[in-house]
């Protein structure tokens, strides 16, 4: 098979994979639907009991127990590691994580934790293409498009979107938009949905009647932008919040995890809405059946993003999307039923229009990635009356929520770590380059004592400027010779014979360590005017770090960056 | 210039062991020995083609107050200085990966087990995942320090076996221990093993006669292993292949590992000479 597919075209070798990439990720992604659908109709039937409150608790606490003590997961919620993966590790991920964050997340949302499936279905997917892409022994920047194929068809198949498996990928997780990835990974996505089609039937999950929008319905859309932004705003800091508090908390973690349950179950009891993915509160919401008051609607709204911050800060596996959709749509039912109140002349477009709207603002405000939340929307509900209205939205509900969380849901942890890179950029070249990568070994070392003749004779055979001197006893690095500290003796033998190393030698030489990056390294060449610097680890000299190198290997970088 | 060890050290009487002997593989090698001490149970090594992923066994984190000091207490002793390296990168916030630019790497013969496993014949499954994609060898030592007066290659006559021969004799070289180098032949000639010596550029070596070559044309391989010197470094090739196939189709290196209690090299398919 290696064989047929390595005499293919680099482009057609892309879309043969991501065609198996799409059908595996969306295989996974049916599984997670299945078993979440038969795990929790059959805990449904225990749920009018008193003792239902535990459920979400020893849901997390399983989940936790399975990741950290069955299957060794120690990765954080999925998505970041993705983005990490592609931003800084060619697209390895693990294979066990192809699997782990399914179970861990079926038995978190199955019983009723308040989480999504769509961040487990992404890590899946995308680790399913790593590895298959690590199978066809691809190059980095290869595999990089194969992790996103897996993701945008997890995506893809979980939600029945295959536009938004694309604009997902390409927006919140690859960063870039560039025809060689945009192609294999719409492949993936169509393919997966279709997969998903096969074995579940093509449905929309959400789909709204038609609308009469009027001009106060899209003025009203900016004030829904910005409340949209506000609660995204408020639930990305609630997860932090939340999550600081719980690891704080002495215990393991599946007790933390039970502890965030068993305050989510309790919860459950009063407002049973914030239970599980929650996609009944937002079927109720496009149907236009929701009868409570305003007052109930935002009960319900902030028990929800609490009962996501407990499920997920604590430990719970899963994701955001489905409770920012389910926030985002009591996010407009609120507001739709404070225009009615307020302006209860006005014949608004109704609870489902702004309920779609909500959704869009919230998960492009958390998301901080407005095509997507666009997208979704409009291919969840099969409402494409409402584009305008919905980009209004998201885009100002991005643009709000950046103005006070510079960074994604997804990014904040990368961005605390310094581990976010943006591709195509002089960082993301840099960091793909490593110092031993740069590191020249072919250096002459020379010892203190060494008459300056013996040294000429070594500049003589060399073709360098830079000669580190050691200790020949102890091995440590004492200085540097450089060419130019000798060029006036050169001509004079009688100089020669008299003047030792260590009198021409530079004992305050600027050094660097193999731990430093090499942005540090340019800062120490911009202060110094340096052309090489020597490499020095406990005293050790191991190397010279030159200009010339690192700009030769920069220009390499570039050019697979170009090809790709 | 100075090449480098990574050394994961495990704070128990068993890891004072191993890291003795890896001061004193650094000593003898004058390699710059540098030392990982780990702060959660599992750690990530990124190689070209896979992760591996270390699940330390509990050992590795006891008692974390007192690993610093124990680590510099033996480097110290070994006429060394102590060096330790901190990851920088971290692929989730409890993640770290450990960086695989180094020239040598040691392991004990398991590193995800529990140390009542480290026994002859037994190499862990994360041990075989290194040696299969690290592009340095692996220093396996024995389980309690010994030191060694020579350096054996096992020479097949393969590729693989002409790294772990250009390996061997590098550090032969460098430590000034006369070399040895084993072959048992599988019905080819001796001139078949000279002439894969100097295919590989080891002319040098042969000519000026210096190694002594145990050479093998008959005999059970495991007896023949007898004649290798029992405080000799084994330097030897490996195919990398994962335990399931080592068990069921063997390899050499199985074989010796099984049957040699001395200090090894295992020098992995993708080791770059």
């Amino acid at each position: 098979m290696h064989r047929y597919l390595y005499k293919l075209n680099e482009r057609f070798q892309l879309i043969c994979i991501a065609v198996v990439v799409g059908i595996f990720a969306a295989l996974a992604s049916v599984a997670l639907n299945r078993g979440l659908v038969q795990v929790s109709e059959w805990l449904g039937h225990f749920r009018g009991n008193w003792y239902a409150f535990v459920f979400p608790a020893v849901g997390a606490a399983l989940s936790s127990i399975f990741l950290h003590h069955v299957v060794k997961d120690y990765g954080g919620h999925g998505v970041p590691e993705v983005i990490y993966s592609i931003s800084r590790r060619g697209g390895l991920l693990r294979l066990r994580s192809s699997y782990s964050r399914l179970v861990a997340c079926l038995l978190t949302i199955a019983s009723g934790g308040s989480a999504g499936p769509e961040a487990p279905v992404v890590i899946s997917g995308a680790s399913i293409g790593s590895n298959i892409g690590t199978f066809f022994r691809l190059k980095d920047r290869q595999r990089i498009v194969t992790v996103e194929c897996g993701a945008a068809a997890a995506i893809a198949a979980i939600f029945n979107a295959p536009v938004t498996g694309i604009v997902f990928t390409l927006e919140a997780i690859a960063g870039e938009w560039s025809p060689t990835h945009l192609i294999p990974v719409s492949i993936a996505s169509v393919v997966a949905t279709e997969v998903s089609r096969i074995l579940q039937g093509n449905q929309i999950p959400f789909e709204s009647r038609l609308f009469h929008i009027s001009n106060w319905d899209m003025a009203a859309c900016i004030g829904l932008a910005v409340l949209s932004a506000l609660v995204s705003i408020s639930l990305m800091r609630m997860l932090r919040r939340f999550s600081g508090r719980f690891k704080s908390l002495p215990g393991l973690p599946w007790m933390r995890a039970a502890m965030g349950g068993t305050l989510v179950g309790l919860m459950g009891l009063v407002l049973p809405h914030v239970l599980g993915e929650g996609y009944e509160v937002i079927r109720t919401i496009i149907e236009e059946e929701f009868s409570s008051g305003m007052l109930l609607a935002g009960v319900v709204l902030t028990a929800k993003m609490a009962a996501t911050a407990l499920t997920i800060g604590s430990g719970g596996s899963g994701g955001l999307f489905a409770p920012c959709l389910v926030i985002g749509s009591l996010t407009g039912l609120f507001f739709h039923q404070v225009l009615d109140t307020a302006m209860p002349a006005i014949d608004w477009a109704g609870q489902s229009y702004f309920g779609l709207l909500g959704m869009a603002g919230v998960i492009s405000g958390v998301l901080q990635a407005p095509m997507t939340g666009v997208f979704l929307v409009v291919e969840i509900t099969g409402s494409y009356q409402v584009l305008l209205s919905v980009v209004l939205v998201a885009v100002i509900s991005v643009t709000v929520s950046q103005f006070f969380e510079p960074s994604s849901v997804y990014h904040q942890e990368l961005v605390a770590r310094g581990e976010l890179v943006k591709p195509r950029t002089d960082r993301h070249i840099l960091s793909n380059l490593n110092m031993m990568e740069v590191l020249e070994t072919d250096c002459h070392i020379v010892r203190p004592t060494m008459r300056l003749k013996e040294l000429v004779d070594i500049v003589r055979r060399s073709h360098r400027n830079y000669f580190p001197v050691e200790d020949p006893e102890s091995g440590d690095f004492l200085g540097m010779v450089h060419l130019d500290d000798i060029r006036s003796y050169l001509f004079d033998p009688y100089l020669q014979d008299t003047v030792l190393v260590e009198q021409v030698m530079e004992s305050n030489v600027e050094t660097v360590s193999l731990d430093d990056d090499l942005e540090r390294v340019f800062e120490i060449f911009d202060r110094t005017g340096a052309w090489s610097l020597p490499v020095v680890q406990d005293g050790k000299f191991l190397g010279l770090i030159s200009k010339a190198t690192i700009l030769d290997h920069y220009r390499k970088e570039l050019l697979v960056n170009e090809e790709s | 210039m100075k090449k480098q060890l990574l050394h994961v050290f495990r704070n128990t009487p068993f890891g004072r062991e191993v890291l003795m002997q890896s001061v004193y593989f650094c000593r003898k090698t004058d390699t710059l020995l540098r030392v990982y001490i780990p702060r959660y149970r599992q750690f990530l090594m990124y190689f070209q083609y896979e992760i591996a992923t270390i699940d330390l066994d509990k050992s590795f984190l006891r008692d974390p107050d007192t690993a610093r000091e124990h680590a510099e207490q033996i480097i110290l002793a070994g006429g060394l200085k102590p060096s330790f390296i901190t990851p920088k990168r971290h692929t989730a916030s409890t993640l770290p990966d450990v960086p695989v630019d180094f020239d040598y790497m040691t392991c004990p013969r398991s590193i995800s087990d529990l140390s009542t496993k480290i026994s002859l014949g037994h190499l862990g499954p994360k041990v075989r995942v290194i040696i299969r994609n690290a592009h340095f060898p692996v220093l396996i030592p024995t389980p309690v320090y010994k030191e060694w007066k020579s350096v054996t290659v096992f020479f097949g006559g393969s590729h693989n076996a002409r790294k772990a021969m250009k390996v061997g004799a590098e550090l032969a070289a460098i430590t000034g221990l006369p070399m040895y180098v084993f072959t048992q032949a599988e019905d080819r000639p001796r001139q078949y093993y000279e002439h894969s010596l100097l295919e590989g550029g080891f002319g040098d070596l042969l000519e000026e006669r210096r190694f002594e070559w145990l050479f093998f044309e008959k005999g059970d391989f495991k007896i023949n292993l007898y004649h290798v010197p029992h405080d000799s470094l084994v330097v030897v090739g490996a195919y990398g292949h994962g335990v399931i196939k080592e068990v069921l189709f063997g390899s050499v290196l199985e074989e010796i590992q099984t049957v040699l209690p001395n200090n090894m090299v295992i020098v992995g398919p993708e080791v770059q000479i």
